[in-house]
Parts: C-alpha cells; structure tokens; sequence
C-alpha cells in the first residue's frame, strides 16, 4: 500500500478515523492525526463536529503547524480558553465527551494502553510521556478511538503497565471495575480493528487496501481473529484526499 | 490602601523551606516559571515534593539539580523537542519518589484543597495501574457512592505549602490576568498555602479595577508578586513572545546525560548570577526575535 496508490498511510489512517465520527459530536483530541481526523469529518459528513483540546481549548481554528498541545499555535481562534475542571471535569467526567482519541507506545489484546514506561526482564527501562489526561479520557469518555502504528512490540499480548484503561481483563471486567464506555476502534496503517462484544478481545474489522492480513497478524502480539467477514477498508475518495491536501493539511506538515 | 506584595526572586526564593511541596504552574512548553526555578537552583533550595498536573521543563531543570524527592505528576513532556529526560532518568534509577495520576486527579486534589473538603470523590483512575500505589501510600481510595451505589476513587486534598505561577499581567496586590488556557493553574493556586506569581508586566491597580471582570485569580490568595521580563523564557508567554525551539531542542538534548545537563546549568544557571545575566546569556536579538504577534498571540 502507500504512494503506490495514491494517497499515504497517514492519510488512510486520517480517512478512516473521520469515516468513525459523527455530526454534532463533540471531540477531545490531541495534536496530529485525530486533529485532522476530526476536520476531515467537519468538512465532509460532520459540520457541527467540535472540537476540545484538554490543556483548556475549545474548537479552536490553527492555521500554523504546532508542536504539541503547549503550543499555543493550536490555541489560535478558539472560541474559548479554560482549565482542565472544564475540559476534564466538567466535560469529559460529566459526561459531554462522545469521543476521545488516544496513542500510545503499547496497546494491548483488551485495548489497553501503556504511555508510562516499557520493561526488560519485568524491570522499567524506559519512560515516556505517562498519563496526563490519557487515563481521564480512556476512562470517561463515551467511546475511545486508538490511533497508533502497527507494529508488534507495539501490540502485546498484555501492556509493560495500563496507564489507560481499556478491557481490561475482557469479559465484564471493566464494567465491574465502574467503568462506562470503552475503545471502539483502532486506527492503525494496516487496518481498522474493533473489540468482540463479548469477550472483549481485539477483532480486525478490515485490512487497508494492498494489505495482507497474514502482515496484520504478524505486527500483532497477539491471536487476531476477524470480527466478521474479511473486508477492506474503502480507499480514501478523491475528494477526501482533495480536502486533506488543499484545506487541511496544504504544506503537508502532518501528512507529508 | 492594601499591602504591596511586589517582592525581589531572590528574597521569594530564600523564604522557601528545605523540605518545602512546590506546585510548578507549566506545561510542557508553556507558562513554566523557569526564572523562579532557576533562582531554587542557585540557592540549592532541596528535598522538596514537587506537585503539578503536566511536567515541563521547570520540574525537569528542578528534578535534574537534584532538589527534588519526590513527584506527585500525570507526567509530562518537552511536547516535540523532546522528554523529560532528567525527570524520566531520576524515576528509572529511583532516585525520586513518583506517585503518577491523572492530569483530571490532580486538579481534583487541587480543588478539594481549595474548598477546605478532605477528599474529593471521581471516577477516573479506576482500572489504570496508577491507583494501586496512591491507595497504598494513602493518598487514595476506593469507595462506594453512599447515594447511587457506583464505584468511585475517594482522592486526597492536595495543600502545596507553595504554588508558583507564571502570568501575563498582574498589580502589586497580586491580581491576575492570566491569558490562554489556565490548565491546573488556578486550582493550586488556590489550594497552596502560599501563592507567588512571576508576572511579565505589572499593571497599575487603578486599571484592574476598572475592568475587574478580566481579573482572573484574584489577589486574595497571591502572597508575592515578582515582576521579571521573560521569565518563563525558553517556554510560550502566550500573548507575550513564543517558546525558543531551538533552546528547547538543545536543552532537550544536552539534559540526555548527567554531564550534558550539568553543562547545561554551568551556562546558564550557575554561571549566571541572576535572571537578567540568564536573558544576556540569551542574547536581546534572540528575544526581540520571539516577541508575539499581537493577532495571534504567538
């Protein structure tokens, strides 16, 4: 897949995560992708999507590539700027957020998500950029979407610690720790995978096109079954590849 | 007439106890108080418990001097120009004590200091690894809500004996104009037994007044306030002049290695006497180069 086809991984993972949000929802996003995923759906299918930066943005309007959520390129022409109680609190613990994007350097079989450190030999070797509000949004939000490169120390059959949680251990056991919601996709450059409804166990939903399940399977550390019947996920359409280009993205400085 | 609380770093600093918890008010980039750090650096100012929602370069430079015991953060990063490297080291190594939350906890911890209430009850924390060691170290538990029955996380006030804040505008009774997003800021300035703000530019009282309503911390909970130019430089004064990513990348780099980092602070901390010998370090050009621009604020 990739150039071959006309459009880049990025912009298929940005495709497919705009395709997963619906008008009127309202958003909490990070920097990169997700950002874009959620204009794509504004200037499609989803005008009154809105969108909340936790740091204490709401729908803001960048026009100049910034550097992390800190950056206040991100925070140019919002409609209002406030704290973490709002965002966090009000918004995201009371239950206003329908959607929530997460990354992270480990994502395991349940959905679980390590931002904190990676182990050898059970021993923490190396630390990232740890919770911030990913454990707020991984345990409030109405739905979670994963976005994240596939890869297999990437994928475990467990997470090196949950920072986020996900699952959990499958089954009802995140309901029974008085968790809501939950990860309902993740976004990868191979595929789009889904959680089965009972056991919770991560199911691939469909292969990007030129993708080899068998590929799939070998970036992941873990048994992945179909969710259904195989299917690949539809190519970005030109107008989407169209807006991404022109509008979105023009210098290329998230996409390239 | 009311108190003049316009006070010297230098004397701020030295009324910081050994031992002292610090709540730092960056993020990331942005709005760290790094002259005030710099000036605990200089005065070796030690064992503190650093507190704050997301970590910058302010709990980096203080983690790295070796001032602090222990962190009560949601983590943190250089956002682009890199990770908390010092901080990240010190954790690995265990040379400080880290008890992790969420950035949502914390500002709880903070309003419940705030309001005066022992605890605040929330829902975020369950089933993240992060909860087990604040229950253990008892500054969390888990409960029923007595009224509905669900499972809750009960989390501790949180009371810093200092708040330290970086701001756009403040008078010398301490009232704030704090442009931008305000974070976890507000909240722990308010739980803090003492609050000192560094402000980029003092404003006449008479001029709050006449528009109070722009007031966004009121002076009543500010003890100091330090006026200094660029004083969170290299992070973002919104609406005052931009993060320096080249310094950041640099410090980011350099603060890979002990010896880096010490290198680091022989430039321009330990080798500069005060605030403004660390801005000549800099350079004026390099500054004027950062000054925002006034429609977006950046």
């Amino acid at each position: 897949m990739g150039r071959s086809q006309g459009y880049s991984p990025s912009e298929m993972m940005v495709v497919a995560a705009s395709r997963l949000l619906r008008d009127g929802e309202l958003v909490l996003v990070g920097l990169g992708l997700p950002q874009l995923a959620c204009l794509l759906a504004k200037a499609t299918h989803a005008p009154r999507l809105r969108m909340v930066l936790e740091i204490g943005v709401l729908e803001p309007e960048p026009v100049d590539p910034a550097i992390g959520i800190a950056d206040p390129r991100l925070w140019y022409r919002a409609t209002c700027h406030t704290s973490f109680t709002e965002t966090l609190g009000i918004l995201l613990q009371g239950g206003r957020i329908d959607v929530g994007f997460l990354g992270g350097a480990q994502v395991d079989r349940f959905g679980n998500i390590n931002s904190t450190h990676v182990c050898e030999d059970g021993r923490p070797v190396r630390r990232f950029r740890g919770s911030g509000g990913a454990c707020d949004i991984a345990a409030l939000a109405g739905r979670v979407i994963i976005i994240t490169p596939h890869e297999r120390r990437r994928f475990p059959e467990r997470v090196d610690y949950r920072t986020s949680p996900g699952f959990l251990e499958g089954g009802r056991s995140r309901e029974a720790a008085g968790l809501r919601g939950g990860p309902v996709h993740v976004i990868t450059d191979l595929a789009v995978l889904g959680f089965d409804a009972d056991t919770r166990e991560m199911r691939l939903i469909s292969v990007h096109p030129g993708v080899d399940p068998e590929a799939v399977r070998e970036a992941t550390g873990f048994p992945l079954a179909w969710a259904g019947e195989p299917q690949t996920t539809p190519p970005p359409s030109p107008e989407e590849l169209e807006i991404l280009r022109t509008r979105i993205d023009p210098h290329g400085w998230y996409l390239r | 007439m009311n108190p003049d609380k316009v006070r010297s770093l230098q004397e701020v600093v030295a009324s910081v106890p050994e031992g002292a918890h610090v709540a730092l008010g960056g993020f990331a980039i942005s709005g760290c108080p790094i002259a005030f750090v710099h000036e605990m650096i200089r005065q070796r100012r030690g064992r503190l418990t650093l507190s704050q929602a997301v970590g910058g370069m302010d709990t980096d430079l203080l983690v790295g001097a070796g001032l602090v015991e222990t962190l009560i953060f949601g983590g943190g990063s250089l956002d682009r120009a890199g990770l908390l490297n010092r901080v990240n080291e010190a954790i690995l190594l265990g040379r400080v004590r880290v008890l992790e939350q969420s950035s949502l906890a914390i500002t709880l911890r903070y309003h419940a200091g705030a309001l005066g209430i022992p605890y605040i009850p929330t829902r975020t924390l369950l089933g993240s690894e992060m909860l087990e060691p604040l229950v253990e170290a008892g500054e969390a538990e888990v409960a029923e809500d007595p009224f509905e029955g669900q499972r809750i996380v009960r989390l501790r006030a949180l009371r810093p004996d200092v708040a330290v804040l970086h701001v756009q505008m403040a008078d010398r009774q301490g009232n704030c104009r704090i442009l931008g997003p305000t974070w976890d800021n507000l909240e722990k300035a308010r739980a803090a037994r003492r609050t000192v703000v560094l402000t980029e530019e003092l404003v006449d009282e008479q001029e709050f007044r006449r528009s109070p309503e722009g007031t966004v911390l009121s002076g009543l909970y500010v003890d100091a306030v330090v006026p200094l130019r660029f004083s969170a430089y290299p992070t973002a004064c919104y609406r005052k002049y931009d993060y320096d990513f080249e310094h950041l990348r640099r410090y980011a780099t350099l603060a890979q290695t002990e010896e880096g980092f010490a290198q680091y602070l022989e430039e321009y901390v330990l080798g500069t006497s005060d605030h403004e010998g660390y801005l000549s370090r800099v350079g004026e050009e390099r500054l004027r180069d950062l000054v925002a621009d006034p429609e977006r604020g950046y």
